[in-house]
């Protein structure tokens, strides 16, 4: 990519056109050396390629009067080159060393400074810490350094074209040196290292990655096979709880039925934006409406072996347990959300619509008080007899047998609040028009796409108890769209 | 609503034995809107909240208070072929069936006019 760029446009040093040779470029016979070179293009290459190009505009340098001052300055953050900026204000000293001042105007800012020079120490570390500066480097390079001045750590210096000029015309025409042979070579050292790093960092990401889906197999894999200890549904924080194999197998089953729903919700969509006709919709939107017949299926298999996970919600997501009814939503609230989503209705429309949400409030409203009557019932014959002497061995039993019955009616109730749940979709589906059902199901799915993330963001929140380490701390300037107490819904 | 106690506990000999199916069709025709049900029941309590709710007055019969209320129970139980005989709904002698018919039936606007028609409803 850089070969290429070096090679395509005809600048060459003596049309004195431009003001960056660097930048724009390297003439061909440079490039016919960059070519040559066997490994993959990096740095170092780069550099004894810009140097070869230094050399052969010696006689230009009037040109390089002016160098614009910010692309210098991101370049000029790189500590890479010690040597050669420790060389550029000892100019006088170091005549012989003409071709580095020159190719490092070339390259690299002018506002080299001393600031740079107690690196040369250190250059074998310096080079290191510029290493993984260099992609960007060589990016900034070849994309003729582009306005940005980005992680500019160094602060910008005085430029003094002028003065390097003049020490560099002081040169004579020598070419590649001892010195500058050794620098050249630390430099693909240097590039080979960070190669090398980066190579390891990358397998041990992978390895992390195959041992992290490992893990979640095997979690999935003890999870149907009966008991398991963790959070159960989308809440988070594993308190240990012990889920049922029934409510384990619903939570997998409903996970999947999650995934299908973003498939049904994408293509519905793709659907309606491309206009399909009013029968392919329809397949569309059916497919979409068994889709939905099938988790009431799941949920009445699941309400047979641990109707109390549904009811409690925990196989939903904490922001949706907040409208919990009977284990599921409440059908003329849903319908209240969706009215307004609904433009374009006819006034027969409109009335079927408000008498769906009466008759569901109606439903929802006899289903509750005979749930009442159950809890009631429950309560009293749980607390028949004295409480205040203890159990009764004797009635205990009998007690303890009736409350059982009681209680399974309980799968009653969240059956047939499904059962109402399941007709008000289907009401829905009927009343309005294809293209108006589409639109419709579409809301609900994204209504309840919106409660999920709700729900991620607010079990991810920054909490006053957390450890204050920076990560939290950065976390607390970030996140900070929920107010971190009091959950009015803890009791659910 | 109101309960029927009909001839059930008294001494009167009642329109003997026949079949029990014949009773509840007998009995169902009566009244506009009838339902059988079970005191202790939750869920005929439901049924029974939709239709006063609603406006309605149903006429409701206990099964458990009738000395004759497991036959019935049994019927119903035949007619409807599922293990729980109660809450089982008849409007204008017509079986509608148990809670989950009753309310899809309200749901999908066909309860309202059944009512209508066999004038427990005249709103």
């Amino acid at each position: 990519m850089a070969s290429h760029r070096f090679g395509e446009n005809g600048l060459s040093a003596d049309s004195g056109s431009s003001n960056y040779p660097t930048f724009h470029g390297i003439s061909h016979p440079v490039t016919n050396y960059i070519n040559q070179q066997e490994s993959a293009f990096d740095l170092g290459e780069l550099e004894e390629a810009i140097v070869l190009q230094g050399v052969k505009s010696r006689n230009d340098e009037a040109k390089r009067t002016f160098l614009p001052a910010r692309p210098a300055a991101t370049l000029e953050m790189f500590p890479s080159w010690p040597m050669r900026f420790q060389q550029t204000p000892r100019g006088s000293s170091r005549s012989g060393e003409s071709t580095d001042s020159g190719s490092a105007q070339n390259t690299f800012s002018f506002q080299t400074d001393s600031q740079l020079e107690p690196e040369s120490p250190l250059s074998e570390k310096a080079s290191n810490q510029a290493i993984d500066q260099k992609p960007l480097q060589q990016h900034h390079q070849i994309e003729m350094a582009n306005d940005t001045s980005k992680t500019g750590a160094s602060p910008i210096q005085q430029a003094k074209p002028s003065e390097k000029r003049r020490g560099a015309g002081s040169a004579s025409e020598k070419t590649l040196d001892a010195k500058t042979l050794r620098r050249l070579a630390q430099n693909r050292e240097a590039a080979r290292k960070s190669r090398l790093r980066k190579k390891a960092y990358v397998q041990q990401l992978e390895t992390s990655r195959i041992k992290l889906t490992q893990l979640e197999q095997e979690l999935q894999r003890a999870r149907s096979q009966g008991l398991f200890l963790s959070g159960a549904g989308g809440a988070a924080g594993g308190s240990g709880t012990i889920i049922s194999s029934g409510a384990a197998m619903f939570d997998m089953e409903y996970a999947r039925w999650l995934e299908d729903d973003q498939r049904h919700m994408s293509e519905l969509r793709t659907a309606l934006q491309a206009r399909l006709s009013d029968g392919d919709l329809r397949i569309i939107l059916d497919g979409y409406l068994a889709h939905y017949d099938e988790i009431f299926r799941l949920k009445g298999i699941a309400a047979k072996s641990d109707v109390f996970h549904l009811v409690t919600g925990m196989w939903a997501t904490p922001a949706e347990r907040c409208f919990l009814w009977m284990g599921g939503f409440r059908p003329s609230e849903l319908i209240k959300i969706l009215l307004p989503q609904l433009d374009t209705l006819t006034e027969q429309q409109f009335m079927g619509i408000c008498s769906l949400q009466q008759s569901s409030q109606q439903a929802e409203e006899a289903l509750s008080q005979g749930l009442e009557q159950l809890q009631q019932s429950l309560a009293d014959t749980v607390a028949s007899g004295s409480l205040s002497e203890g159990t009764h061995v004797g009635n205990y039993m009998d007690q303890m047998a009736m409350a059982l019955s009681k209680l399974s009616n309980l799968e009653g109730f969240v059956r047939q609040a499904d059962n109402l749940r399941q007709q008000t979709l289907h009401q829905m589906r009927r009343i309005l028009t294809i293209r108006q059902a589409a639109r419709c199901f579409l809301a609900i799915g994204e209504y309840y796409v919106r409660l999920r993330a709700l729900s991620s963001l607010w079990t991810s929140r920054p909490r006053e108890n957390w450890i204050s380490d920076d990560n939290s701390s950065q976390t607390t300037m970030e996140i900070q769209m929920v107010p971190p107490c009091h959950n009015p819904f803890s009791t659910f | 609503m109101h309960y029927q106690m009909e001839s059930w506990g008294s001494y009167m000999p009642t329109r003997s034995v026949g079949d029990p199916l014949e009773r509840v069709e007998r009995l169902a025709s009566e009244n506009a809107v009838v339902i059988f049900s079970i005191s202790t029941c939750c869920m005929c309590h439901a049924i029974k909240r939709l239709f006063c709710g609603m406006g309605v007055n149903p006429t409701v019969y206990e099964l458990d208070e009738d000395p004759r209320g497991k036959e019935i129970e049994k019927a119903l139980m035949r007619l409807l072929g599922s293990s729980s005989a109660v809450p089982v709904v008849f409007i204008g002698g017509k079986l509608v069936g148990a809670m989950d018919r009753v309310m899809a039936s309200h749901i999908n606007g066909t309860l309202v006019p059944l009512l209508k028609e066999a004038g427990a409803l005249w709103l």
